[in-house]
C-alpha cells in the first residue's frame, strides 16, 4: 500500500518535472532563437532548407547594429525620457501613496475609490483624447508630455506605495510629530529612506514602461525625434533598400539587455510588485 | 504622550486635536496635489473634450469648419461593417486568449507550488518573457512564425518539403495568441503562485487527515480559496485583451512596407487606430473608443455580478482583514 503510494507520488513528480522542462523549452525558445539568428549571416537566415546554427557566429552584426543607424542617439533618448519620467513619477506616486496611507482628510476615501477605479478603466480610452488635447497645445513632437505624465503620478504606483506605507509602524510618525517634525520632513526623511524596496520596484516598472513603450512615441514623436522602440519596429535597410533582418535582431538583443539586467537585479522586489498591483514588468 | 496631556487639560487638548486635524487635511491635499491636478487636467478634461470631439467632424485641423454632428458618429458605427467585423474578431480573440492564459498560468503555478527543486529558477525563467519589450518580442516571434524563413515552417519542411503555413496572415490569430500568451504567462503565474501560498497549510493538513485525496483537496479547498484571485485575473485579462493592438500592429509594421493588418487579427483597436491616425477621423475614432469603453465596462459589470455565484467571499473577507 505504502509502496504503491510512493510510486504514484514519484509519477506525479515525474510528470511535474516533464511539464516544467517542456515549458522551459517553449518559453526560452524564442529568446534563444532570437540570439542565435542575430548571429547569422543574412544569407544564412534566408537559406532553404533551414540552418539551425550559424557556421560561425557573426559578432559583426552587433557592430553593424550600433553603427549603421545612430543607435546611441536613439538609446540615449529612450534612456533620458525613461529616467526623467521615472524620477518624477516615483516621487509624485510616493507622495500620493503616503497621503492615502497616512493622512486623514474629508474626501479621502472617495478619492481613493477614484484611484482604484482608474486601475480598471481601459487606459486607451484616456490616451487618445489626451493626445488630441496635447496636439492642440502644440506639445506633440516634444518631450514635455513625459514630464507632465511623470508629474501626474500613476494610479498603479500610488496603490503600490500606499500598500507599502500602511505597513510602516505608526509609532514612527507619532514620535516624529511630537518632535515637531513636519509632514514634509516626515515623508522625505523617514518614510522615503525606509522604502527602498518599493521605490526600486516602482522605478523599474516605470523605466521599463518608457523604454519598452512603442505606441506613445509612435503617435507623439516624428521620425527625427523618436525613440529606440519605434526605430527598431522596422527593419534596418541596406543602401539598396533591402531589409537586414539579422542585424535588426542584433539591435533588438542589445535593446533588451538593460531591462533583463534590471530584472535580475531587482527580481525579488519586482515579483512582489507584480503580486501587489497585477502590473506587468 | 499626546493622549496623556489631552486628558490633563481637556480644552487645550481639544483645540490641539482640532488644529492637528486641520493641519493633516491640508497636508493630505498637499501630498496628493500632483496626482489630483494631473487627474483633472490630463484625464477628466481630455475625457470631456474627447466626448465633445466625438460629436463633431474634427480631424485635427478643421477648427474653422467644425460642425456639430450630434450622435451621427455613433450611428455611423452601427453601419460600419469593418467596425462590426473588428468587434467580432476582438470578442473571438478575447474568448481564446483569456481562458487559455488563465488555465496555463494557473496550471504552472500549481506545479510550482509543490515542493519541486529549482522552483525559484523556473519562476525566474517563466517571468523573463514579460520583461522583453513588445517590439523585441514581436521580432523574436516573427522569425519563428515567418512563412518563408520561420523556424516552424523550416522544421516542418524537413518532413514535408515546401511547407509554408501563413502563421502571420491567415492564421495570425494563433500567432498573436502565442505571442500574448508567451509574454503574459509569467506575471499570471506569479500572482497565482502568491495566492496558492496564501492558502493555510493547516487546512490542507486537516483535510488529508480526514482522508481527502489530492483531487478532493483541489476541488474543495484550493479552487474555492483561489476564486478571488481567479476573479481578479479574469477582470484584468478581459480588460487588457479588449485593448490589444500593439502586437498585430507591430506584426505588420516590421514586415514589408505598406503591409496591412491581416483580416484574421483586424481587432477593434486596429480599426480605431486606422480611423484616428490613417484617416485623421478624430471625431469618429473617439466615438469608436467610447463604444469600446461601454462594452468593456458592461462586461466587467457582468463579471462582477457573476462573482456572487462562484467567488468564495469568505476568502475575500479573510484577505481584507489580513490587510
Amino acid at each position: 500500500m505504502k509502496r504503491r503510494k510512493s510510486v504514484r507520488r514519484l509519477m506525479r513528480f515525474g510528470l511535474s518535472y516533464l511539464v516544467l522542462v517542456v515549458v522551459t523549452l517553449l518559453v526560452s525558445l524564442p529568446i534563444l532563437w532570437l540570439v542565435i539568428t542575430s548571429l547569422k549571416k543574412e544569407i544564412e537566415y534566408l537559406s532553404y532548407p533551414i540552418k539551425i546554427l550559424p557556421r560561425s557566429p557573426q559578432w559583426g552584426n552587433y557592430v553593424k547594429a550600433v553603427m549603421l543607424v545612430p543607435f546611441g542617439k536613439y538609446a540615449a533618448r529612450s534612456f533620458l525620457l525613461g529616467v526623467t519620467f521615472t524620477t518624477l513619477a516615483v516621487c509624485t506616486s510616493a507622495m500620493s501613496g503616503f497621503g492615502f496611507a497616512r493622512l486623514e482628510a474629508p474626501g479621502k476615501d472617495r478619492l481613493f475609490m477614484v484611484v482604484i477605479a482608474l486601475l480598471i478603466v481601459p487606459g486607451i480610452v484616456m490616451t487618445i483624447p489626451q493626445f488630441i488635447v496635447f496636439s492642440r497645445l502644440g506639445l506633440t513632437d516634444t518631450y514635455w508630455p513625459w514630464v507632465l505624465w511623470g508629474l501626474a503620478a500613476s494610479p498603479f504606483h500610488i496603490f503600490m506605495f500606499r500598500q507599502f506605507f500602511t505597513t510602516i509602524p505608526r509609532e514612527l510618525e507619532d514620535a516624529a510629530e511630537v518632535d515637531g517634525c513636519g509632514m514634509q520632513r516626515l515623508f522625505w526623511q523617514i518614510f522615503m529612506p525606509n522604502s527602498k524596496p518599493v521605490i526600486a520596484t516602482s522605478a523599474i516598472f516605470n523605466f521599463s514602461w518608457v523604454w519598452g513603450d512603442y505606441f506613445t512615441p509612435l503617435i507623439y514623436l516624428s521620425d527625427a525625434k523618436t525613440t529606440l522602440a519605434v526605430k527598431l519596429s522596422t527593419a534596418y535597410l541596406d543602401p539598396k533598400g533591402n531589409p537586414l533582418i539579422t542585424t535588426t535582431l542584433a539591435a533588438c538583443v542589445i535593446y533588451c539587455l538593460p531591462l533583463v539586467a534590471l530584472f535580475f537585479l531587482g527580481q525579488r522586489h519586482i515579483l512582489r510588485g507584480v503580486v501587489t498591483t497585477g502590473l506587468k514588468g | 504622550m499626546v493622549a496623556v496631556s489631552a486628558l490633563a487639560r481637556p480644552i487645550a487638548g481639544w483645540r490641539l486635536v482640532r488644529r492637528r486635524r486641520a493641519r493633516r487635511t491640508l497636508a493630505f491635499y498637499a501630498f496628493i496635489a500632483p496626482w489630483l491636478l494631473g487627474f483633472v487636467v490630463l484625464t477628466v478634461v481630455p475625457l470631456i473634450l474627447g466626448f465633445l470631439t466625438s460629436l463633431t467632424n474634427y480631424d485635427g485641423l478643421n477648427l474653422a469648419s467644425l460642425r456639430f454632428l450630434g450622435l451621427a458618429n455613433y450611428r455611423r458605427i452601427l453601419s460600419d461593417a469593418d467596425a462590426r467585423f473588428a468587434l467580432g474578431r476582438t470578442l473571438l480573440w478575447s474568448a481564446i486568449n483569456t481562458p487559455l492564459w488563465l488555465v496555463c498560468s494557473f496550471t504552472l503555478a500549481l506545479i510550482l507550488n509543490q515542493e519541486v527543486r529549482g522552483r525559484g529558477l523556473f519562476r525566474t525563467l517563466y517571468y523573463l518573457p514579460s520583461v522583453i519589450p513588445a517590439v523585441a518580442a514581436v521580432w523574436a516571434w516573427k522569425i519563428i512564425l515567418d512563412r518563408n524563413y520561420g523556424l516552424i515552417n523550416g522544421l516542418l519542411s524537413v518532413f514535408q518539403p515546401g511547407t509554408a503555413i501563413p502563421w502571420l496572415s491567415e492564421y495570425a490569430l494563433y500567432g498573436v495568441t502565442a505571442i500574448a500568451l508567451w509574454s503574459g504567462l509569467g506575471s499570471g503565474m506569479v500572482i497565482f503562485l502568491a495566492g496558492l501560498q496564501g492558502i493555510p497549510e493547516e487546512l490542507i493538513e486537516a483535510a488529508r487527515i480526514d482522508g481527502a485525496g489530492t483531487g478532493r483537496i483541489f476541488r474543495h479547498i484550493t479552487i474555492p480559496l483561489m476564486t478571488p484571485v481567479i476573479f481578479f485575473q479574469l477582470v484584468m485579462a478581459l480588460i487588457s485583451s479588449f485593448q490589444q493592438f500593439v502586437i498585430p500592429l507591430l506584426l505588420t509594421t516590421s514586415g514589408a512596407q505598406g503591409a496591412v493588418t491581416p483580416r484574421s487579427v483586424y481587432l477593434y483597436m486596429i480599426h480605431t487606430y486606422r480611423q484616428l491616425f490613417t484617416y485623421q477621423r478624430f471625431g469618429y475614432g473617439v466615438a469608436l473608443l467610447w463604444v469600446l469603453f461601454v462594452v468593456v465596462m458592461a462586461l466587467t459589470v457582468l463579471v462582477f455580478r457573476s462573482a456572487s455565484y462562484w467567488v468564495y467571499y469568505e476568502a475575500l473577507a479573510e484577505e481584507g482583514r489580513g490587510r
